[in-house]
């Protein structure tokens, strides 16, 4: 039974003992073959030869005692530990010997792996870590509903507290479900209180985890039922740490969550931080508290028996068993009974045959679903295209070590002569790149440490961040790509070494190593500049897009606008005040010096937008024409905004709710309402039909209220006339307006009456993430484009100054015949030039072809663009020409005296 | 003088081995000497092969290995068979016997 299990043991004792008592193995072989040939000796001795005679017989006999040793060596499993430590030591002394060559190695490799090893932590975060501590990760899933409106299919994560309690009661797949959310609020009171990001989950929550908590307990069904929820809060193990310095106390202990204050019950363990959709929660509050008290002080009394308010993710568990059609299914019929009772309360709700809802189960990790950001796809071409820059590193290097091979063809094949097996220094060279590419890794776990950081702030924001040193997986792949990248590199030049041919190679004189073109060479050549052109093309698509994106008008200044909100904290304030504070706000903001304008406006571009129904006299179905949307603004809104009006007027002080009401039309809703018409005059109806008119004053130019797409739908009302007590306020400021939004809150902060608190967002941060994925694109294409093409380029360089080096002999003959530095220079240039041709046909094709799948990643830019491919074209022949003007150079000054004498 | 020597098949000559050492400890020398005397030097085993197998069989836990003194006083090295090596050795002589009587059947057929 255990025979296997003595086998290995003796031979791994056997094995360790020659390994390490290999001297006293050596002399016992010795002593052992003696024995016997002296036995033997003896034996011919008795048998009447004489002594000397015997023993020579004996010797003749036995055979060759070296050979027999070596046989016996193999046998003893010593010799591929031991050939492996003299080829690693034979390596790691040719690599001493030339430090330059090794450091370039070192360095390409290392750019390359640690281009590849940042990414991968990234990719990892983005799209394949799943959650810690959650369990049976595979059976789950987030829930996505899919519905059809106005014609469109829209598919969305989030739903309403109402749907999510349907999904759980009519579905029958599933163990558990959860609801899910998270919010920024102001967390704590007074000095300390600042705003993070609150976990908002229903009870069932914690059941999707195998974690204990650090401290006390997690909420419980009966605090997390409805309406109101208990008011009790789990801490994150980081604010536990942070705020209370793990102090035990802080069970029962106070803290205010938005208008409530709750008491501390528990404490998460660390690492945890549940479905960080939006980076890791500070707190977790349970989802019937926030929903009914934390989103709104006066407490909602609706949100679990209305359809209204969609705020919500829902998870779900499948049972074991339940294949995920089966769940699909089971999901869907319960969503459309959800569908028929949300039609039951609501007429305006659009029949099942309309809306044709249907559910379906996804990724828990957004980047994975339906509706994941650019970003995460940008991050997955970024990683591959931070693999081609791994494969341009190690064509490199494996054309650097091919050349080495190349110089040292005479040793090699002297080393054949001599009797040394082709896979032995087959082994020798793999050795030797293994070795490389081991010291490549180190170098770029190194490179990922430090620039990684820079990498992940672009790609992962406030995530969690990843230390590649601490972390296991980044560190399996350093080490795998890193044996993947040696094994690449060195398996050319050692199938190139155990080609090579023996006698001519003997033959030749060092003069005669006549001029070998290496076809291998050649092509990694190509190849690197192929894939060159490829990344440069690719960079040079998102470079545009980034413009594109940066030169579009979006209807209003981005730099100079700043975006502020009071928040009272769920302090009651009756309209009328409210109004006042808003106002207040206003003057306050006017009276600052660097302030150019301020005015006050609801919808915030890009984060909200408004909806009212209107009518138009002698217009059927406005609905037809689309989408509109409404911004209420005060005076100066158009001047603090930098929208321009058109035609007519914006709005004034005068625009007050006893003045005749008014209206500012955007030029494309002035076309689409009354084409062909003057708008200015025209009158709208808010609410109904009877509703007095509200006329047209001015037209506007269109603005990007929520996408980068264009849009035209969009009219104007005078705060004043319909919603006074709305109190955020856009300011103007001279420059930009980062620099000043600390001044103007502090300023603001002021009025703010109670507890209350402004903050106050620069419109850059607001309208920056929707173009931060052409300008990850744009940054991450050009770096490891000119990483590529540095690459290639000091590939190019080192062929062509090696053929130079090769063919000295025969430029010489061919200056001593005549021949001008002219010629000379043609002839080495335009090697190096037909390798750059052939690298940007083929790149250049393959990007073509490529350009199917980038395009819908680019911004008004056709992944075709004949500018992009020219220029690219032109920095590859440029880079060509200057990697090859050097040995260009080098070959005219050949003195041919020199060049012939030289033997 | 190794005109009449057979070729051993392969895999016998560790079955070879393994009976000349199942008699007692015994040096590599003497197992050579023990073969060809036994087999009226039909079997003789080549150095070039005996050195290599040993040391196989050893690692492979069939036969231990330890050193002492020689009937003529040197220091020598002895082979004996383990426990494991013990079965080894049924094992293959079964192996073999079944095998030769099954090759005589049928050369002797008809």
């Amino acid at each position: 039974m255990f025979n296997w299990l003595s086998d290995v043991l003796s031979d791994l004792r056997y094995r360790l003992r020659a390994v390490f008592r290999r001297s006293a193995m050596e002399r016992d072989l010795e002593d052992e073959l003696q024995f016997h040939i002296e036995r033997e000796a003896q034996k011919l001795e008795a048998a009447g030869l004489p002594r000397d005679e015997a023993v020579r017989q004996a010797r003749v006999a036995f055979g060759g005692v070296e050979r027999i040793k070596d046989d016996t060596r193999d046998v003893s499993g010593v010799s591929w530990i031991e050939t492996f430590g003299q080829d690693l030591r034979y390596a790691i002394r040719g690599l001493r010997a030339r430090p330059a060559f090794t450091a370039s190695v070192v360095v390409t490799l290392g750019l390359g792996l640690g281009a590849n090893v940042a990414m991968f932590g990234i990719v990892d975060q983005l799209l394949l870590r799943t959650p810690p501590y959650l369990r049976d990760a595979d059976r789950v899933h987030r829930v996505y509903l899919t519905y059809t409106y106005e014609g469109k299919e829209l598919t969305d994560g989030f739903t309403e507290y109402a749907r999510y309690l349907d999904l759980t009661r009519l579905s029958r797949s599933f163990e558990t479900t959860a609801a899910l959310a998270s919010n920024r609020t102001a967390i704590g009171v007074g000095e300390d209180a600042s705003e993070m990001t609150l976990g908002i989950v229903s009870a069932s929550f914690w059941s999707f985890f195998d974690a204990k908590p650090a401290l006390g307990r997690y909420f419980t069904a009966s605090e997390d039922s409805i309406p109101a929820g208990a008011p009790v809060v789990v801490l994150s193990y980081a604010l536990w740490q942070m705020k209370y310095g793990g102090s035990r106390n802080v069970l029962g202990q106070s803290i205010q969550i938005g208008p409530v204050p709750c008491t501390i019950i528990g404490v998460t363990p660390p690492g945890f931080v549940g479905i960080a959709d939006e980076g890791p929660p500070a707190v977790f509050i349970p989802a019937t508290l926030y929903g009914y008290g934390v989103s709104s002080a006066r407490g909602r009394v609706d949100y679990y028996n209305t359809y209204h308010w969609g705020w919500l993710s829902v998870l779900a568990r499948r049972k074991p068993g339940v294949t995920l059609d089966a769940a699909n299914a089971d999901l869907t019929n319960a969503y459309r009974l959800s569908w028929t009772a949300e039609r039951a309360i609501s007429r305006n709700t659009p029949t099942l045959e309309v809306a044709r809802p249907r559910a379906s189960v996804e990724p828990v990790v957004l980047a994975r679903g339906p509706n994941a950001s650019p970003v995460a796809k940008i991050a997955l071409w970024i990683a591959g295209v931070a693999a081609i820059v791994l494969l341009i590193a190690c064509a490199n290097v494996a054309n650097l070590l091919l050349a080495r091979a190349l110089f040292r063809r005479r040793e090699i094949a002297v080393r054949l002569a001599l009797g040394a097996s082709r896979g032995r220094l087959f082994g020798q060279l793999l050795t030797e790149s293994l070795l490389l590419g081991a010291l490549g890794g180190l170098a770029g776990i190194a490179a990922a440490q430090w620039g990684g950081s820079v990498l992940r702030s672009l790609f992962l924001q406030d995530a969690v961040t990843v230390d590649v040193l601490r972390d296991v997986r980044t560190l399996a792949y350093a080490g795998a790509s890193a044996l993947v990248a040696g094994v690449l590199t060195g398996l050319v030049p050692g199938l190139q070494a155990g080609r090579a041919s023996l006698i001519p190679t003997l033959k030749a004189g060092a003069r005669e190593g006549t001029y070998y073109r290496s076809r291998t060479r050649t092509t990694l050549l190509v190849l690197q500049g192929a894939l060159s052109v490829l990344l440069l093309v690719g960079a040079g698509l998102f470079v545009r897009s980034l413009h594109n994106v940066r030169a579009l008008r979006l209807g209003y200044d981005v730099d100079p606008v700043l975006y502020v909100r009071p928040n009272l904290r769920g302090m009651p304030l009756p309209p009328i005040e409210r109004a006042q504070l808003a106002r207040r706000l206003v003057d306050a903001s006017r009276a600052m010096a660097e302030v150019e304008a301020s005015a006050r406006g609801i919808s915030v571009p890009f984060w909200s937008t408004e909806g009212l129904g209107f009518f138009v006299p002698g217009v059927d179905s406005i609905r037809r024409l689309g989408r509109f949307t409404v911004q209420m603004a005060s005076a100066d809104y158009f001047r603090t905004m930098g929208t321009r009006i058109l035609r007519g007027r914006g709005f004034t002080d005068a625009d007050r709710p006893d003045a005749p009401l008014v209206a500012v039309v955007s030029e494309g809703m002035a076309e689409a309402v009354w084409p062909g018409k003057d708008a200015i005059g025209q009158c709208i109806m808010m609410d109904s039909r009877s509703a007095p008119c509200s006329m047209v004053v001015g037209i506007a130019e269109n603005i990007h209220q929520t996408s980068l797409e264009p849009e035209k739908l969009q009219y104007y009302l005078p705060i004043e006339q319909i919603r006074p007590e709305e109190a955020s306020v856009f300011v103007r400021v001279r420059g930009n307006a980062s620099d000043h939004a600390e001044r103007v809150r502090r300023q603001l902060q002021k009025i703010m009456p109670g507890a209350g608190y402004v903050t106050v967002t620069p419109m850059r941060e607001i309208v920056d993430p929707r173009q931060r994925s052409w300008q990850l694109g744009a940054t991450m294409f050009l770096v490891f484009g000119v990483l590529a093409l540095v690459l290639a380029a000091i590939g190019l360089y080192s062929v062509i100054a090696y053929s130079v080096a090769q063919r000295t002999q025969e430029i010489g003959v061919r200056i001593a015949l005549g021949a001008r530095v002219r010629d000379v220079l043609r002839v080495v240039l335009g090697e190096g030039l037909r390798f750059a041709i052939t690298g940007i046909v083929i790149g250049g094709g393959v990007a073509l072809w490529a350009s199917r799948w980038v395009g819908p990643l680019l911004y008004s830019v056709s992944p075709k663009d004949p500018v992009v491919y020219g220029f690219v074209a032109v920095v590859l022949l440029a880079a060509a020409l200057m990697a090859s003007a050097i040995p260009a150079l080098r070959a005219s000054r050949v003195d041919p005296n020199v060049a012939l004498r030289a033997e | 003088m190794a005109d009449e020597k057979l070729d051993l098949p392969q895999g016998t000559l560790d079955l070879l081995i393994l009976k000349a050492v199942s008699l007692g400890p015994v040096h590599g020398w003497a197992i050579s000497e023990r073969i060809r005397d036994v087999s009226k030097a039909a079997l003789q085993i080549p150095q070039g092969s005996l050195y290599p197998a040993l040391h196989r069989l050893e690692r492979r836990g069939w036969i231990s290995a330890e050193w002492g003194a020689s009937d003529n006083n040197r220091r020598a090295k002895y082979y004996e068979l383990t426990r494991s090596g013990r079965s080894q050795l049924q094992l293959e002589a079964n192996a073999w016997r079944t095998l030769t009587e099954a090759v005589s059947l049928v050369l002797d057929m008809g």
